[in-house]
């Protein structure tokens, strides 16, 4: 107990003597990684559904009839995203009741597809159908 | 379950009925109190302004979808028409044939804006001035603007007749169009021959659609002479109210309404 305490106080002091340093640098670990998990979570679904190639195609316009023709795994989180305008891969998902991890490779697939952007926006990365400014 | 705001009308084939639906439908809507929005999304053959006699709206919907005007401007009020305290807009596609002729030629990044801004009228219209219904009469088939619409609807009803072609493409449109779009589908089986007032040749129907098709089926329609004979001029449901298509049609409007669509 008193062990504890007397750590927690080290680790306390130092960061005081540190200031925000080291928690700004685990802070960026973070977002390192989670920019990692997304990147292989792409990989992982183009390897599953037999793409190798992770070069973006050039924009595409999403209409109704590329939607029709799309997998239904791919339909399923496109009609979402258009339906909600601009989401998170989380807000996706809680309407889809799939993983948040699923959503983001698919939405992720979808921008090498040119159907969607994506855009960061601290450590939230949001996604849309650019309609407006399309091609 | 999400209550069905927005509505497409839809067919395999032309000639089924979906104007006539339409129509009536949001009429039937407007004098049970609702505040509705009927939309011609008909741009291959634009019918409400001939049917409901607008000559001129200050926008078409083509302007809406071509976003250069907003909604307000498109939207006639003709309330004044319908002896209730509902009320009743429309939104007319333009009847020229030269605007018809610039609809068919619109590209695919085109008819993705306009999908953009036919989603966009869930906020605009049943959020912000709190429209209780939107109903969209689309033109028959896998168009572009149909199928916009239907991307854009809660409810999907197809009206049907009991013509064979008519049957086989609007049960393969229930697999490969609404299913792949996960829309909740009613059928309306419109301009039926033969005798359905009897329980029992009713239920026979019924059951036939129902293996046909595997979709609700919202309601079954004779073929009316009288509303042949009205040749489209008039809104049935409004001036024969105690007509049986109107009591039939009043059933329907309640299935909606009660959410049991």
């Amino acid at each position: 107990m008193h062990t504890c305490k007397t750590l927690r106080g080290t680790i306390v002091a130092k960061q005081e003597v540190l200031g925000k340093k080291p928690l700004q640098i685990l802070e960026k670990i973070r977002e390192n990684l989670e920019k990692l998990n997304e990147k292989m979570e792409v990989m992982i679904e183009l390897q599953k559904h037999g793409r190798k190639d992770v070069q973006p195609l050039p924009e595409t316009p999403l209409d109704v009839m590329t939607l029709l023709s799309m997998p239904d795994h791919l339909r399923k989180t496109a009609m979402t995203l258009c339906r909600l305008g601009r989401a998170t891969a989380e807000e996706i998902a809680q309407q889809t009741h799939r993983a948040r991890a699923v959503e983001s490779a698919y939405l992720n697939q979808l921008v090498i597809m040119g159907y969607l952007k994506k855009e960061r926006k601290g450590r939230k990365a949001y996604f849309y159908v650019d309609r407006e400014n399309h091609g | 379950m999400a209550l069905s705001k927005i509505i497409a009308v839809h067919s395999y084939k032309g000639g089924t009925g979906k104007t006539l639906l339409s129509i009536n439908l949001a009429a039937n809507f407007v004098t049970h109190g609702k505040k509705v929005c009927l939309l011609d999304l008909d741009f291959r053959a634009p019918s409400l302004s001939t049917i409901l006699k607008i000559e001129k709206a200050e926008c078409w919907l083509n302007d809406y979808l071509n976003g250069t005007c907003g909604i307000d401007k498109v939207l006639v009020n003709i309330s004044d028409r319908i002896q209730n305290k509902g009320k009743l807009f429309v939104g007319l596609a333009n009847p020229a044939t030269e605007a018809i002729r610039d609809m068919s030629a619109k590209d695919r990044k085109w008819e993705m804006r306009a999908l953009g801004r036919l989603l966009a009228l869930r906020n605009s219209l049943l959020n912000d001035k709190s429209f209780d219904y939107l109903i969209f009469d689309t033109s028959p088939g896998l168009q572009y603007s149909s199928i916009n619409a239907i991307v854009s609807a809660d409810l999907v009803i197809v009206a049907t007749t009991l013509d064979r072609s008519d049957v086989d493409g609007t049960r393969r449109m229930l697999r490969e169009l609404y299913d792949l779009f996960e829309k909740k589908t009613d059928i309306i089986l419109n301009k039926v021959l033969f005798d359905v007032s009897s329980r029992l040749g009713r239920e026979e129907l019924q059951n036939k659609m129902k293996d046909i098709y595997r979709v609700p089926l919202l309601g079954i329609i004779p073929c009316f002479c009288d509303v042949l004979r009205a040749e489209g001029g008039i809104i049935f449901a409004q001036e024969r109210p105690e007509h049986p298509f109107t009591k039939i049609l009043d059933d329907i409007v309640s299935k909606i309404d009660n959410n049991m669509a």
